[in-house]
């Protein structure tokens, strides 16, 4: 039963306005070492070098989008098996059957409320304490 | 942490590029650029408006976002075509997505059915999409929390061994290890060993015990297990090597690469330890045959920086870093520095007016305090600078809508956008700009059939355009439509009174004077253009801003509008002159040039102070003590000064003036709240010495001259006719 507070989480999105409000709601259920990255780039530089314990990212980014940015965490040496959570939009149904072929734990479909964040992160992470 | 209501401003704040990005890229898309680039930018950005609105709560932004965003879909997917009259629609649309993000942002009610016309020929087009998805995919109304009718099991973080279906890149390496004696003597632990490899990947070990000696024969300090197993990892072989760069030597190791029929594309990842690729991946032609087939919308193949697709990594942009600041916060400091720039130039008066050799320490100091304040304001006036982009970014769909309204066909065509000029001068522009525009669409394009008449094409062109240029900021729009009539110009000036009836007047001042008061040629007044109070009041706003406007017009083949504007409204480079016992201010940009003419060279006229011969040309003059009241005694004097300028038609003249007292930076400062407007002084200043001098109008004064002297306007056109003899 992992301790929300103990959780290391990377939040991937190029909206900074949306990267806020997810941190917001993390923050509600009690995470707090919280990453933020705003592209996939960034996301892979933080992923390599910090212990990650969950990455929460959109799909809809320039240049590297969520998919890519799952086939190269999956593809990582050291950030392999981190945790993936994708945010989709309600109408990326088949990105989602994609998404697990490449390897996806969860998917969440913005927006979202405290609630269904939690029951996703514990879908993957557990009950948390 | 930031407050909800911070996170909305911020959210409005990216609106406002993401549309931007919109138009742009729908325009691009409509000029022929439709590229998959440019089409996913556009759906990207709709997308994101999408997104955020719905966290943050505005559901009418949210409804039509996803209406328009379906079809960007569609056109996105290949499913629908974009065609000339869908990209108009698609154009409406990010109008009316404008309209709503403005509504949500203000706070405003937003009417029910707002849009609803744009909507239903948005949904008409999902109803053209061949594949029947759009159509589906809009019945959805509230965001479910798990999606139906896919198999999908969320997999847990513990039961989870990182393998990808379509495993990517990872070895397997066969390994035996056999400590030798010495290796723990050595402060070696082969359980570190066993921890490190498991950090590259699936470890699979099988212990070799049979050197394990019964307890009575144990020794302490040496290892006795060894064990063979198999790695699967994506590491190269040197990191599984360097895991046992301590311990080589004293153990027995074999390491093998195992062939693994399922390694198809190395996938190379970019910023991770060094992934050093021994030799370039093995890709099979299946596994190229993926790399090839996934494009839009994955950005995976961009990363995988494998053989099959050598060259193009997309280099990050380096983004400029910026924070939000308060205007006001901006305004006090450029206010702070205005000071500065006076106390600086009184200090340097008083260290000018010390005894010659007092102190070059002093001199020179403040010579550096002088090039700092210099530097100082420039970097506080760039702070308040903004490209005039953000005043023509409003113009496409001035243009898009007047075009439909007047039933035209109209290009707009801007370059210059990044050109920068200070705040001051941008809240003033958009007016003028916006009735400049609207005249050349109402009045300037003819209708696609009457162009063609004449030989056009039937779209006209407008074009927008911003250069800096002699220390200030010049806008041309120019269009390709009919010019201005001249004849009926000048019936309708005479109509008026404007003119006189028997006045001759040349093709150039006819169609200046569409700029005087209570002039409107048109039949019926439209209500685009309004009635009459058009050119007149752009030129006034143009010149309240320091600022000068121009116009040539050629009957039939089009029209151009010049603005030529200051940088900024706040400080300036002067030139102190004395008229009498006078001192006033002049713009640097203003003078041409500056001259101490022989007596030989200036001819006299009744009236005026005389025209001043120039190089072959005869510039007419006008005495600033006449014109100012003044005791000048530079009207008899041999020596006199002359500053060359133009006037407001772009016709030079002179200025006669007693002394020319130096340069130097002065702030301006109005004196309309105090005095109201005063033709021939622009404002006001402190000097070093503390006094406060005028900045003369130069463009004011020379009209100022013509209409007290009718000698110097016919001065001027002699000029102009000699010139043409003289040449």
């Amino acid at each position: 039963m992992p301790n929300a507070i103990a959780l290391k989480v990377l939040i991937v999105d190029d909206q900074n306005s949306v990267r806020q409000m997810t941190r917001m709601t993390l923050e509600e259920i009690g995470i707090r070492q919280i990453h933020e990255a705003e592209n996939g780039h960034q996301a892979m530089e933080t992923a390599a070098v910090q212990p990650l314990d969950l990455i929460i990212s959109d799909f809809n980014m320039p240049e590297m989008d969520g998919l890519g940015l799952l086939r190269a965490v999956r593809g990582h040496p050291v950030a392999r098996k981190v945790p993936f959570i994708l945010l989709t939009g309600r109408g990326d149904r088949e990105l989602v059957v994609k998404a697990a072929q490449a390897g996806v734990n969860n998917y969440l479909i913005k927006p979202f409320t405290a609630a269904i964040l939690r029951q996703k992160i514990e879908q993957v992470m557990g009950k948390l304490s | 942490m930031a407050s909800l209501e911070q996170l909305k401003l911020t959210f409005f704040d990216e609106c406002s590029e993401l549309l931007q990005q919109t138009e742009t890229g729908l325009t691009d898309i409509k000029n022929g650029q439709d590229t998959d680039e440019a089409v996913n930018a556009v759906f990207r950005a709709v997308h994101s408006v999408k997104g955020g609105a719905g966290i943050f709560g505005f559901e009418a932004l949210v409804e039509f976002a996803h209406v328009f965003e379906t079809v960007l879909d569609a056109v996105r997917r290949g499913s629908l075509t974009a065609s000339p009259d869908v990209v108009d629609v698609l154009l409406a649309a990010s109008d009316v997505l404008s309209d709503l993000v403005q509504m949500s942002r203000s706070g405003e009610a937003i009417v029910p059915g707002f849009g609803s016309e744009c909507r239903t020929a948005l949904e008409h087009l999902m109803a053209r999409d061949k594949t029947g998805d759009a159509a589906s995919q809009a019945g959805e109304s509230a965001a479910p929390a798990d999606f139906d009718g896919i198999e999908f099991t969320p997999v847990r973080a513990d039961q989870f061994d990182g393998a990808a279906a379509n495993a990517d890149g990872i070895r397997t390496f066969q390994i035996t290890f056999r400590p030798k004696p010495e290796l723990l003597k050595k402060a070696n632990e082969p359980l570190y060993i066993v921890r490190e490899l498991r950090k590259l990947g699936e470890l699979d070990l099988v212990a070799a015990t049979d050197e394990l000696p019964g307890l009575a024969e144990l020794e302490f300090d040496r290892p006795y297990i060894g064990w063979t197993g198999t790695l699967r990892t994506t590491a190269a072989r040197e990191q599984v090597d360097e895991v046992f760069e301590f311990v080589v030597g004293d153990c027995e190791l074999g390491i093998e690469e195992l062939a693994d029929a399922n390694s198809a594309t190395l996938v190379e990842v970019p910023q991770s330890p060094p992934l050093a690729m021994e030799e370039p991946s093995a890709v099979t032609p299946a596994a190229a045959e993926k790399t090839a087939g996934s494009s839009a919308p994955g950005g995976a193949v961009n990363t995988a920086l494998s053989a099959a697709n050598p060259g193009h990594v997309p280099a990050a942009k380096p983004a400029a870093t910026t924070t939000r600041i308060e205007l006001e916060k901006i305004d006090r400091v450029v206010n702070m520095v205005g000071e500065l720039v006076i106390s600086q130039a009184m200090l340097g008066q008083i260290v000018n007016d010390l005894p010659e050799g007092t102190s070059n320490r002093l001199a020179q100091i403040v010579e550096e305090v002088v090039h700092h304040t210099r530097e100082l304001k420039d970097s506080v006036m760039s702070m308040r600078a903004q490209p005039v982009g953000s005043v023509f970014q409003r113009m496409p769909r001035l243009v898009r809508e007047l075009a439909t309204k007047t039933c035209k066909k109209v290009r707009l065509e801007m370059s210059g956008e990044t050109t920068e000029v200070d705040r001051s001068i941008i809240e003033r522009l958009g007016d003028p700009l916006t009735h400049i525009i609207r005249n050349a669409v109402d009045h300037g394009i003819e209708a696609p059939a009457d162009r063609l008449t004449a030989g056009k094409n039937e779209e006209g062109a407008i074009r927008l355009a911003a250069e800096h240029r002699g220390g200030r900021i010049i806008i041309e729009i120019s269009d390709d439509g009919a010019g201005i009539n001249s004849d009926r110009v000048l019936k309708k000036a005479q109509e008026k009174g404007l003119v006189g009836a028997d006045a001759v007047l040349s093709d150039d001042e006819i169609n200046n004077l569409i700029m005087l008061p209570g002039f409107s040629t048109a039949e019926k007044i439209s209500d685009i253009s309004g009635r009459g109070v058009g050119m007149d009041v752009v030129r006034s706003n143009i010149q309240d801003i320091g600022g000068r406007i121009s116009l040539k017009s050629e009957r039939g083949r089009g029209m151009m509008i010049q603005l030529a504007l200051p940088l900024t409204l706040a400080v300036m480079d002067g030139m102190v002159i004395k008229v009498a016992q006078e001192t006033y201010v002049v713009a640097m940009s203003a003078i041409v040039e500056c001259l101490r003419p022989a007596r030989s060279d200036i001819n006299s006229l009744i009236g005026t102070r005389g025209m001043l011969k120039l190089r072959g040309d005869l510039v007419p003059l006008v005495s600033l003590g006449d014109l100012l009241n003044l005791n000048s005694t530079a009207d008899e004097s041999d020596d006199c000064v002359v500053i060359i300028t133009e006037a407001g038609d772009g016709k030079r003249f002179g200025l006669v003036l007693d002394e020319l007292c130096g340069h130097q930076q002065v702030v301006i400062k109005s004196i309309e709240e105090s005095y109201g407007s005063v033709p021939g002084i622009a404002a006001a200043t402190i000097l070093g010495n503390g006094r406060v001098a005028f900045i003369l109008d130069v463009e004011k004064l020379s009209d100022l001259a013509a209409s007290a002297s009718p000698n110097v306007a016919i001065a001027a056109k002699k000029a102009s006719a000699a010139k043409v003899a003289i040449n």
